[in-house]
């Protein structure tokens, strides 16, 4: 059994179940449009060097082609500091797989049978894309690059501190290169005409797609749509648009207004959409006799392209999590000629707490502390860095709630002694935690069609998340009418201009802007207002923003059985308790958390994209070699969380929750594989043969 | 691309010898997702899936021994429903194939022909000392599958010929199976192992997956289990295996293995899953023999 055990209100049903199980909800390539052409991509064979010769006759001469475009005659287009953006712009081939041209046909198969014929002539440099602390590809990353950079971190003297602790440790942990795979494959149908550019795209933002692709093609955003209602998942790969929507559009010029039509297959989606990077990361923790940590140090490496500087910040897990008078955090890259990384689902934290929570385990072990009350003895009063308090912190109650639920007060902390037939079984824990942002400049309208129905419009996406059940919710609540008195529009720019969905801050910018936008509308046209009322809003800016750290919490449990002889792992049994603001729908929430921690758990045991350095390319790029888990590699979860109110973090109370379950899950399970069988596997995927010593 | 489907199996042969080159497709679960990935792009696909002939199987006899002649095209399916106390070892491999759709789908037949060094059909069959019946115009020959796979993907079948059948004789002892996947299912194997026990002719079978460049059994570590169960008087008055016995026979299966490092695994930890896979396997059917003999013992005191 998978779910969740609270006795609340399930909260409505997603608004558009209905239509999605019973194919009737329209994905991007879905979208009817007259006379359409259709795309098949050219992309480099090579990691890195110059395209020296195209020739295109055998493919022009295929029944149906009707232009083969190339960097020779794509037209310019305007750096807007993009590379990946900048399709077909020079000769130059800086990964393996980058898209160098396109066949544009009637049919698909002609398109990909014409592209085959294109005989492309290269001039090979030599490339690196062998992952590795060496320094010759390690640099800083300038922090002021991004707002997901934080410089190094330096308080007191961690060596000092750490010499005369009295339990220590010093271990190094890995996590691979992942792929997102969301269900629904990237698409696009770009088509010009009089008015300009429309795309149906499948995206986390059409907002912001319209704000690249406008620029980039020299045109006024007025006349750029992008239409995007129902999004078959994303993960972070569909957060910014990528080479595809370029190159698709870029073809479109050439057709006379005829659609180009173009989705991505699972092969292509292991070059062209970004993935987590690979890290190595390096834990260094120690404390006192009682278990407070007084030294802790983080450093971690990722990949990065050299074409394109895409970073996150492993190590940035080890500034807010636990109380320690010394710390150390450092992040560093390693640039080689690999396709750009992008945002995965909770990005910087699901590696960096897989190393924390892994050593915060490790610690518990050397100290004999009971791995939750180490957690707990570690609880820090105001956020250690900033100083700032907490706007609310519940770990300890999701530790102790769960601890509870678990069963874990009976456990035997001694690994390796338990063996039911071949199998060592084990528990373990690990906490996680992630960010609660929010994401500025969203606007919403408000409508008073007539008898008290009401439409909303806000230019957010759904990308399966269930926003836009959530919003409407609460458009309702502010509206102060039932549910079924608002229609919500939702996932173009038709619809005023909202943030991307991404970094868990959907329901928190756009649920903000919306409540804020009813205020508006309320004090525009009172309680009874007349037929075509209107009014569009934004949300104010937080007074209590910079004034409180503000994140989502969560504690979570594994069971987990290693096979003595052979080394497979098995994980029967997790609960996760979280801690993340208000709930405002249940059941769609649920699914959040569900899908974070079965994400994690595929992440623990399966998922690893295995590069060959001597072609640069992923081995396994297709569903047969990338493993996923499936239903039968997860047994029960089990999700809940605590009622929890929070006052400063936003107008309607709400923390992320779309990333939160899948940070720390990797760690739970590893930590109770290193309880069932007293190894302890620092890098991930834990597969078989790592137990085997 | 031709698309030819005949109706019968001599016009299915007539087709192959006319066009030898042509693919033939049964379940086409491995067909298709060679020409989905271009990795192959044949001229004409040979549709074989009319053929009732080729979705049936029997009891017969082959020189004095109850066999089930298993036509190509029977899916995984229905060798776990009709065959399941029959041949065992067949059925429990026929289970950890892919999902409940390719199992629908998938046949024997299809997975001899591809060859895999990973095919999970092909252990049970060893072990059992199955016989592939292989036709063309020219005629028809039934061969040891031990012969017929001869290297990675390719097998000794002529340009002209079909797979018409699989004979397996039946079990007369237990059988088991065993594969070891990077997760639970829909799972390409790291390796597995298949063990039949013959008491009637006192002899013992084994057969191994994903840990050579072809399927094949491990006649040493055979030929030391029979010996070893003769010697002891183990076949008319089973007793507990001796450690050293299923140890000895997990070594010598091992040693059988020429394996190699690939994505799913690396070739030492294959020797050592096998050697597990070998023990375990044995225990469960040496388990099983024991428990059956003591039945049939007091059934026939009774
Ligand atoms: C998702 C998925 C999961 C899978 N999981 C497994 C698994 O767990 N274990 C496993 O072993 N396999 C697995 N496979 C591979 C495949 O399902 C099997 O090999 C299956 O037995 C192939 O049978 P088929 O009838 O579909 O063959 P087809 O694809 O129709 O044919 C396969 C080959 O056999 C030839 N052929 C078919 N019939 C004949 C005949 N009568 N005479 C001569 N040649 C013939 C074809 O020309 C082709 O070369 C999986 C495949 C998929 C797509």
């Amino acid at each position: 059994m998978t779910g969740a055990t609270r006795a609340t209100s399930p909260g409505p049903e997603r608004i558009e179940g209905h239509a999605k199980v019973t194919g009737t909800a329209r994905y991007a390539f879905e979208h009817p449009v007259a006379d359409p052409l259709y795309l098949h991509p050219l992309r480099a064979t090579i990691a890195r060097g110059r395209v020296t010769s195209v020739d295109t006759t055998a493919a022009e001469r295929v029944d149906g082609v009707r232009l083969v475009l190339t960097h020779h005659n794509a037209e310019a287009l305007v750096p807007i500091g993009d590379p990946e953006l900048a399709v077909l712009q020079s000769d130059e081939i800086a990964f393996r797989g980058q898209l160098i041209g396109a066949v544009v046909a009637e049919t698909q198969e002609s398109a990909a049978h014409a592209a085959d014929l294109v005989e492309i002539r290269y001039e090979r440099m030599a490339h690196d894309s062998d992952f590795r602390d060496d320094a010759d590809i390690v640099y800083t990353p300038d922090a002021d690059a991004s707002p997901m950079l934080s410089p190094d971190l330096e308080e007191g003297d961690v060596d000092a501190a750490l010499a005369d602790a009295a339990f220590t440790v010093d271990a190094t942990y890995t996590t691979p290169t992942e792929h997102h795979n969301p269900l629904e494959p990237h698409a696009v149908i770009a088509a010009w005409d009089d008015d300009g550019l429309t795309l149906h795209d499948s995206n986390q933002g059409s907002h912001l797609v319209r704000d690249l692709i406008a620029p980039l093609f020299g045109v006024d955003k007025e006349r750029v749509s992008v239409i995007s209602p129902h999004v078959g998942g994303a993960f972070g790969s569909k957060g910014m648009p990528h080479g595809h929507v370029a190159l698709t559009a870029l073809a479109a010029r050439h057709t006379a207004g005829r659609p180009v039509k173009y989705a991505l297959s699972r092969t292509q989606m292991f070059e062209l959409v970004g993935y987590r990077p690979p890290t190595r990361q390096r834990v260094r923790l120690g404390a006192d006799r009682e278990g407070r940590l007084v030294a802790t140090e983080h450093d971690s490496l990722e990949q990065t392209s050299r074409f394109k500087q895409y970073a996150e910040q492993s190590a940035s897990a080890s500034r807010e999590m636990y109380t320690s008078p010394n710390r150390r955090v450092t992040n560093r890259l390693a640039a080689l000629d690999v396709p750009a990384p992008t945002w995965m689902r909770a990005p910087g934290e699901a590696g960096g707490m897989y190393a924390l929570e892994s050593a915060m385990d490790e610690l518990a072990v050397s100290a004999g502390i009971d791995p939750v009350e180490l957690r707990l003895r570690n609880e820090p009063e105001v956020a250690p860095v900033s100083g700032l308090p907490f706007s609310s912190r519940n770990l300890p109650a999701c530790l102790r709630e769960g601890a509870e639920r678990f069963g874990w007060h009976e456990r035997d902390p001694r690994p390796g002694v338990r063996r039911e037939g071949d199998w060592l079984v084990g528990t373990g824990v690990a906490a996680s935690s992630f960010p609660s942002l929010f994401f500025p400049g969203s606007l919403a309208t408000i409508r008073h069609e007539s008898g008290g129905k009401y439409r909303v419009e806000i230019g957010a996406v759904d990308i399966g998340t269930g926003s836009r059940t959530a919003l409407t919710q609460l458009a309702a609540e502010a509206l102060e009418v039932p549910v079924e008195a608002v229609e919500l529009w939702l996932g173009s720019t038709e619809q005023p201009h909202a943030s991307l969905a991404g970094g868990s801050a959907g329901t928190a910018s756009w649920g903000s802007t919306v409540v804020e936008a009813v205020r508006a509308f309320r004090t525009e046209h009172g309680h009874d207002p007349v037929s075509g009322a209107e009014t569009t809003a934004g949300a104010g800016k937080n007074p209590d923003a910079g004034e409180y750290a503000m994140h989502s919490y969560g504690a979570q449990f594994a069971e987990v059985r290693v096979n003595a002889d052979t080394g497979e792992v098995r994980v029967p049994r997790m609960l996760g308790v979280f801690a993340a603001g208000r709930i405002v729908n249940p059941r769609t929430a649920r699914s959040q958390f569900l899908g974070g921690m079965t994400m994690g758990i595929s992440m623990a045991l399966h998922e690893h994209s295995v590069v060959d350095e001597r072609f640069g390319h992923v081995v396994n790029h297709d569903l047969a070699g990338y493993h996923i888990a499936g239903n039968a590699d997860v047994g029960s979860v089990e999700v809940d969380w605590i009622d929890e109110h929070d006052p400063h973090v936003n107008p309607v109370g709400v923390k992320g929750i779309g990333e939160i379950g899948i940070v720390g899950t990797a760690a739970a399970i590893g930590n109770a594989a290193h309880h069932a069988t007293g190894v302890r596997v620092r890098d991930l995927p834990l597969t078989p043969e790592k137990f085997l010593r | 691309m031709d698309f030819l489907r005949p109706a019968g199996w001599s016009e299915a042969l007539e087709a192959k010898a006319n066009h030898p080159d042509a693919t033939p497709i049964a379940g086409g679960t491995d067909v298709m997702v060679e020409l989905n990935f271009d990795h192959r792009r044949p001229e004409t696909l040979l549709d074989l899936t009319r053929i009732e002939q080729l979705r049936e199987w029997s009891r017969t006899e082959r020189n004095g021994v109850p066999t089930v002649r298993i036509g190509a095209a029977v899916p995984y399916a229905r060798l776990i429903e009709e065959l399941g106390t029959t041949l065992p070892g067949l059925a429990m491999a026929a289970r950890t194939v892919g999902s409940p759709q390719i199992r629908n789908r998938g046949t024997l037949g299809g997975n001899l022909a591809s060859a895999s060094p990973a095919g999970d059909g092909h252990p049970p069959l060893l072990a059992s000392n199955a016989e592939i019946e292989l036709e063309s115009v020219r005629g028809s020959r039934t061969l040891p599958l031990a012969d017929f796979f001869t290297g990675v993907k390719r097998t000794d079948m002529a340009p002209d010929e079909l797979i018409a059948a699989v004979h397996v004789p039946e079990g007369t002892g237990p059988q088991q199976f065993s594969k070891i996947g990077t997760r639970n299912a829909m799972v390409i194997a790291v390796c597995t192992f298949a063990v039949a026990l013959h008491p009637r002719r006192r002899g013992v079978g084994t057969g191994l997956g994903s840990a050579a460049p072809t399927p094949r059994s491990a006649t040493e570590a055979e030929e030391f289990l029979a010996g070893a169960l003769a010697e002891d008087g183990q076949w008319d008055d089973p007793r507990p295996l001796p450690a050293s016995v299923t140890e000895r026979f997990g070594e010598l299966v091992a040693r059988a293995a020429a394996p190699i490092d690939d994505v799913r695994g690396t070739a030492g930890y294959r020797t050592h899953a096998l050697h597990v896979l070998a023990r375990r396997t044995l225990s469960w059917a040496w388990d099983e023999y024991r428990s059956g003999t003591e039945l049939s013992g007091r059934q026939r005191c009774a």
